[in-house]
């Protein structure tokens, strides 16, 4: 992949970083060692960018151009680049067609991409869920749309991969396989659907990152990432791969029993931002949900990115202006307590 | 064998195998390629879809299925079968109260090593261990208990969970088809009524190899097949127009599945139906 830091601010080596390498030494030696919570604090600001789209067949090409301009990002960031896009396809049923990322709002991102200047946009997808991806290509309408507009779809499963240590370190898994693919891109765009989820509270553009993840090593479903626990290997994936960008489908979206079996439900808008994590919290407030409710999210806030409502700008519309109280269920231990106050 | 790009996989060697033996390409043509695979046997007997990836031994049962009938694979096939009987995904007492329905302590296979065990490898084992003869192993009658236990109560299978906080799951062609395939033979057609039902439904409008292979192949192992499969297979090979050259998995994958109702004995992944006395199991 190519240098993800070019086009973000400067890495480097985190207090993170220091802290829990420092962490291990430590614990064997100062087992009782209490760090008051404020000297990990980091003052971080992120953006998120709201904005209205009420149905499909809306200009969305439109709203994405604007955002990315409104989110400070500059033509040179673009230009010339190679732009991965990786949307959220799960699997299909008859009359579910909120399940996954509508095709529409893929055609609307190839497009504003390629008018700002990247040199080519390709949409790559592993379901989680079926082996046949090509099936799910095509039962949810993306294949008609890519064919159409001469776009390239690449089946993450069955990838070779190339192995990263794991930077997160949430988990046990010691690297992460991802697809070789991504070694070729300068630009990975989690492209996801805004949804709740039975496990994790809410699946968004964090969550999205499980189908780069390739089937043959990890399987179907990604049990392997199940097993390292669910809310860990968001946190590894996202801080291995470091995405750069995230556009999240809110024109409907789905509430009650997701990431499947829910109901659809119109929001009406898509939120965007270079940050995934400040885009998914922005993402919860307009769903009604408390994104410090949310284990994976409040883990990374301060960490992977801000999730707190006064260190995200928000830009384009307010949050009280779009939020929909996404239904949630009692009975799912995921959704107790996380409705936002 | 290679993938489109160029790559090789274990997989797809072991599918493109067993694709020319079904096409009844001479076995000296695939030797090579059985002599591959078993170098990319471990010391366990395992064969893992990579040498850097030993934990994802889901390809252990094609390299099995392959290896028949080979002389020269004879010891290689044992020490993998031997494997095979041995391992088992993470299985565990369900919890009062756990969202998911099925029996989690029944033993199949998984996709990786330390997960649990899933509907597509079990059967694939399961196909395997009978085509070597072991149809009446412990592991394998408990592996067709675990794919009836995930078996949708509407019919179907899909990777392997049925219902999750009292919600049906949705079922899909190619798990379906890979269980049925595993499970003919050994239950009975109204235990498994449900599942050809919708198979049967499903597969004029397939359009992929995976999906169309594995329906094919379980739809022939229960003495079924659709009038137009052959128009199915050459619509499924044109559609690579619109989305490029398939995986050599997958397109082997089709080929198995169209030759499957010509002559089920002479198929590698049917021949397990004649070897083992059929068990009728409600």
């Amino acid at each position: 992949m190519a240098d993800h830091s070019t086009s973000r601010a400067p890495r480097g080596l985190t207090r993170r970083d220091v802290l829990m390498a420092a962490g291990a030494g430590l614990v064997l030696g100062i087992g009782s060692l209490v760090v008051p919570k404020r000297y990990f604090r980091m003052p971080q600001q992120a953006q998120a960018f709201v904005i209205k789209v009420a149905h499909y067949q809306m200009e969305i090409a439109d709203a994405i151009v604007r955002g990315i301009r409104e989110l400070g990002i500059v033509s040179e960031e673009l230009h010339g680049k190679r732009i991965l896009l990786k949307p959220n396809l799960v699997e299909t049923a008859s009359g579910a067609p909120h399940i996954n990322t509508h095709p529409l709002v893929l055609r609307g991102t190839i497009e504003a991409f390629l008018r700002l200047g990247a040199a080519a946009v390709m949409v790559a997808e592993g379901p989680g869920h079926r082996r046949d991806t090509l099936a799910v290509y095509e039962e949810s309408g993306l294949a008609d749309v890519l064919t159409e507009d001469r776009i390239a779809f690449h089946d993450i499963n069955y990838m070779t991969g190339y192995e990263l240590p794991n930077a997160g370190r949430q988990s046990s898994m010691r690297t992460l396989t991802f697809p070789a693919l991504f070694k070729e891109v300068d630009w990975i765009v989690s492209v996801a659907k805004m949804k709740t989820h039975h496990w994790a509270g809410a699946t968004l553009s964090m969550k999205n990152l499980f189908g780069v993840m390739p089937g043959i090593y990890y399987g179907w479903p990604k049990n392997v990432l199940h097993h390292a626990g669910i809310e860990n290997s968001i946190l590894d994936i996202n801080a291995t791969l470091k995405p750069h960008f995230a556009i999240v489908d809110g024109i409907v979206g789905m509430e009650g029993d997701g990431p499947i079996m829910g109901d659809p439900k119109k929001v009406g808008v898509l939120v965007m931002g270079r940050n995934l994590a400040a885009v998914d919290a922005t993402c919860c407030r307009i769903m009604g949900i408390d994104p410090y409710k949310v284990s994976y999210l409040e883990r990374a806030d301060k960490w992977l990115g801000p999730i707190g409502e006064d260190a995200i700008e928000q830009r384009g519309e307010t949050i009280a202006s779009v939020r929909t109280n996404f239904s949630l269920i009692e009975t799912i231990p995921a959704h107790q307590g996380i409705r936002l106050a | 064998m290679d993938q489109p790009n160029g790559q090789f996989r274990v997989d797809s060697t072991a599918w493109g195998i067993l694709a020319s033996q079904a096409l009844g390409e001479s076995a000296d043509r695939f030797e090579p390629s059985r002599a591959c695979l078993r170098g990319e046997q471990g010391d366990d007997g395992r064969v893992g879809v990579s040498r850097e990836h030993p934990e994802s031994y889901w390809a252990t049962p094609l390299a099995i299925l392959a290896w028949q009938s080979s002389p020269a694979s004879q010891a290689a096939q044992s020490r993998a079968v031997k494997f095979l009987l041995k391992a088992t995904g993470v299985h565990y007492p369900r919890k009062s109260g756990e969202p998911g329905a099925h029996d989690t302590l029944l033993k199949g296979w998984p996709w990786v090593a330390d997960t649990h065990s899933w509907i597509e490898p079990t059967a694939l084992a399961v196909i395997a261990l009978k085509a070597t003869g072991h149809g009446q192993h412990g592991r394998v009658r408990e592996a067709i208990r675990m794919m009836l236990d995930r078996q949708l109560p509407h019919g179907g299978w899909n990777y392997g969970n049925t219902l999750t906080f009292g919600r049906e799951l949705h079922p899909m062609p190619e798990s379906t088809g890979a269980a049925l395939t595993g499970l003919a033979g050994e239950v009975d057609r109204e235990t498994v009524s449900r599942s050809l039902d919708y198979l049967q439904g499903e597969v004029d409008r397939l359009r992929t190899p995976i999906s169309l292979g594995w329906a094919l192949l379980g739809l022939a192992a229960w003495g079924g097949r659709p009038a137009n499969g052959e128009a199915l297979v050459e619509r499924c090979l044109e559609n690579q127009t619109r989305y490029g050259e398939y995986d050599t998995s997958a397109l082997c994958l089709l080929f198995l599945g169209a030759l499957a109702g010509e002559s089920p004995a002479k198929h590698p992944l049917l021949a397990h139906l004649d070897s083992t006395p059929a068990i009728l199991v409600k």
